[in-house]
């Protein structure tokens, strides 16, 4: 496979990271993250002018149609700069959800729209996360019951929030109760969208943890430049420099693995969902030792409340617990691996 | 597995009576209003009931267990260290709470012995035996964490014959709850590097001082900011010459990687107890990778034990290499430790949670970061082991004056 990506996509991906730039600066996300619901309209409706949450919707539904390769980079920069969960449950999973439902007009004609004009969050109830993130604020919530999907809206069940290690999620155990009015979905494709999803924020996860391990990367650096002991900025010092060289080398590594799920996803390739838990691996494993080797390289102020970099890692230790831990996609690997017939050997290895 | 089982291979009954000495009392004791203090207190915890547990740290020392290893004429009970470690093991082993008293008993006290006037002596250690004086550590600055000898806080002699200070101390931990602080400051203007530094001790709660909280990554605030304008100490309460302030203050960290250290063990005992009973409760146990990291943290654990009971068996009258190497091992172990606990709690561990088994799952998480960064970090304890350990030349430490004094 090709591993480059064209220039439109790569022209997205900078004007998405321009405008994070300004828009997203980490101490106006810390007087987002402060307030009650932790979201700002003002900031999503902004996100929705550069086109994000049109990404995904069709065409037809006043969308932009691109795919997870695009989205694989955007979500990079979701990641870099630490865009809480509701904006890619909206935006690239649900309406995965939504277009790929079976008919339904009526509830494609009503939401999509809306999503691509960046009015509505919807958030996501899968049996993979113990709790639904962002269910407060949603203006629709999808949830999974017996494979059956339904929807509802948030006054229609119970939620009570439980505050998350990261200042960034807004984490709801839900309480309802199914039915004929919130069915929307039978379990026969329920199951098959449930696991479509579970692949997709798979990689929107890795895409943002290799973002995520990125940034604290870039906060080590800067630390490491700036701070001086023994006369010297403390980033000379090969015990420091190499730590934050191996973070930069786990990066490089994941990347290609998260691409290559993105493509297999895009093309509905088997052994999709494999890829897809080999990529949260590999960036996880990027954002756990960007996490440790940028809060080692910053000393005693990495562990303060002050420094930016409590941000990014306690955002990268919350999301890599979520849709599926390590334990979890390392076992679909090795399920796959010891499968009956798994195509391994030299025949198969760089396919 | 029965710790004490291990203390016994070479017929030691004589430890063991007094192992249940320890443990009798701490039954006795550590119990009533003093109930809630188990497993309390301590790094990334140190703000659980401070009054309470200085309440607790005159009952120690009511039953004659504070300062257990400082010698009898020093008001101590002058164990030897193999009873002071496994004093600090029944102490840990039965939840006892972390030490408020621990910077007094473990460091500014042995120095005091060491460096310290009789004067000073009489005046301070009474206090710090009996519970009822409390001290904070006045060492790193901004600008001096692994360079300490950077140090930048003033001190200038009035005509009374008191030392003014003048500057910023950080990191300290405690600082709100404790009574005096001891400070390394530069009492020779234009000094630089380990030269010209003084050690002075101070009472916190004056005009001169002011006590600033560092809110941590983790929600709680241990350390602050201490901020010296103009504060006051008696002239005779420097320890050490005008000068000498880094020989004392060097000394004074040799206490720092003491024995007390080594009844930890006990404490990541119980740690690592909790997360397989987590890991039970939540069926966690039954995941491969779990089970083997699982394992492999126990393994780690008994290396600490066996190192520990090795170097005693040595007859050990101080820890000097052991001691250097055994900050490196821990801190490491224990950062690992608190990832698994997390990754032991999963998705729930990302769920602020009064549950206690959660709730001390996730401090352990949480302050475990900094365990490689406090008292010497990984790269300060790499370079002490290599340099100090294994003879190896210096690191070129730029142009810090702490180089040219390496100078042939």
């Amino acid at each position: 496979m090709d591993f480059t990506f064209d220039g439109q996509q790569i022209a997205f991906r900078d004007a998405v990271r321009k405008f994070l730039m300004v828009e997203a600066a980490p101490e106006m996300l810390r007087e987002t993250w402060e307030t009650e619901s932790g979201r700002s309209h003002e900031l999503r409706g902004k996100l929705a002018d550069q086109g994000i949450t049109a990404m995904s919707v069709p065409e037809a539904f006043d969308g932009i149609g691109l795919g997870d390769l695009d989205w694989v980079l955007v979500q990079q920069e979701l990641g870099y700069y630490a865009i809480p969960d509701s904006l890619s449950d909206t935006a690239y999973l649900a309406v995965h959800l939504f277009n790929h439902m079976p008919a339904d007009v009526a509830l494609k004609r009503e939401w999509l729209p809306k999503i691509a004009a960046g009015s509505v969050r919807i958030a996501l109830g899968h049996p993979i996360n113990p709790f639904v993130s962002d269910a407060q604020l949603a203006d629709l919530l999808l949830l999974w019951h017996d494979n059956e999907i339904h929807a509802l809206k948030p006054a229609q069940a119970e939620l009570i929030r439980h505050p998350s290690i990261d200042q960034s999620r807004r984490l709801y155990e839900v309480k309802w109760t199914p039915s004929r009015q919130t069915y929307i979905c039978p379990a026969r494709n329920g199951r098959d969208l449930g696991n479509a999803i579970v692949d997709r924020a798979t990689l929107a996860i890795a895409a943002q943890l290799l973002g995520l391990a990125q940034r604290m990367l870039d906060l080590g650096i800067d630390h490491a430049a700036q701070r001086k002991q023994f006369g010297k900025p403390i980033g000379s010092f090969q015990a420091v420099k190499h730590q934050l060289a191996d973070v930069a080398v786990k990066i490089e590594f994941a990347k290609p693995v998260v691409f290559r799920a993105a493509h297999a996803l895009e093309q509905n390739k088997p052994g999709a969902s494999v890829m897809a838990s080999h990529a949260k691996l590999a960036a996880g494993e990027a954002a756990r030792v960007a996490a440790r080797n940028s809060l080692q390289a910053h000393g005693a102020m990495g562990y303060t409340w002050e420094a930016d970099l409590q941000m990014f890692m306690k955002r990268a230790w919350a999301i890599d617990a979520a849709w599926g831990d390590q334990t979890f996609h390392k076992r679909r690997v090795a399920d796959a691996i010891f499968a009956d017939g798994a195509a391994l050997g030299p025949g198969v290895t760089f396919t | 597995m029965n710790d004490a089982a291990i203390m016994d291979v070479p017929q030691r009954s004589a430890e063991d009576r007094f192992r249940a000495e320890i443990a009798d009392w701490m039954r006795a004791h550590l119990s009533g209003r003093f109930a809630e203090l188990r497993h309390r207190g301590g790094p990334g915890d140190e703000e659980a009931f401070p009054e309470l547990r200085k309440e607790w740290e005159r009952e120690l020392a009511a039953g004659g267990w504070t300062c257990v290893g400082w010698p009898r004429e020093h008001g101590g009970r002058g164990l030897s260290i193999t009873q002071q470690v496994i004093f600090h093991e029944e102490y840990a082993r039965a939840g006892g709470p972390g030490r408020m008293g621990h910077i007094g008993e473990g460091l500014i006290g042995p120095a005091l012995i060491r460096f310290g006037s009789a004067a000073q002596q009489k005046r301070f250690l009474p206090e710090i035996v009996a519970g009822a004086e409390f001290w904070a550590q006045g060492y790193s600055e901004p600008n001096a964490g692994s360079d300490l000898a950077n140090v930048q806080t003033r001190c200038t002699q009035q005509p009374d014959g008191r030392w003014q200070v003048q500057g910023q101390k950080i990191w300290t931990s405690l600082a709100q709850e404790s009574d005096w602080i001891f400070v390394l400051a530069r009492s020779e203007p234009g000094s630089k590097g380990n030269k010209g530094l003084s050690f002075l001790l101070l009472p916190l709660r004056q005009p001169g001082i002011s006590i600033w909280p560092i809110r941590q990554l983790g929600g709680g605030a241990e350390f602050n900011e201490v901020f010296f304008d103009g504060a006051l100490a008696d002239n005779e309460h420097m320890v050490g010459a005008p000068g000498e302030g880094w020989k004392v203050a060097m000394g004074l960290l040799e206490a720092e990687r003491g024995v007390s250290t080594l009844g930890q063990q006990m404490h990541f005992s119980h740690e690592l107890e909790r997360i397989v009973r987590v890991a039970k409760q939540n069926g966690r146990e039954r995941d491969a990778q779990i089970r083997q990291r699982i394992a492999h943290a126990w393994i780690g654990l008994r290396v600490m034990r066996y190192n520990a009971l090795r170097m005693l068996a040595g007859d050990a009258t101080s820890l000097g290499r052991e001691a250097l190497i055994y900050k490196y091992y821990w801190s490491n172990w224990h950062r690992d430790l608190g990832k698994l606990a997390m990754d032991v709690l999963g998705a729930e561990g990302d769920v602020r949670s009064d549950e206690p088994d959660i709730r001390a799952l996730q401090q352990l998480f949480f302050f475990s970061r900094a365990d490689t960064i406090y008292a010497g970090t990984n790269e300060i304890q790499l370079n002490l082991i290599a340099e100090r350990g294994l003879g190896m030349p210096r690191e070129p430490r730029g142009d810090s004056p702490m180089t040219t004094n390496n100078k042939p």
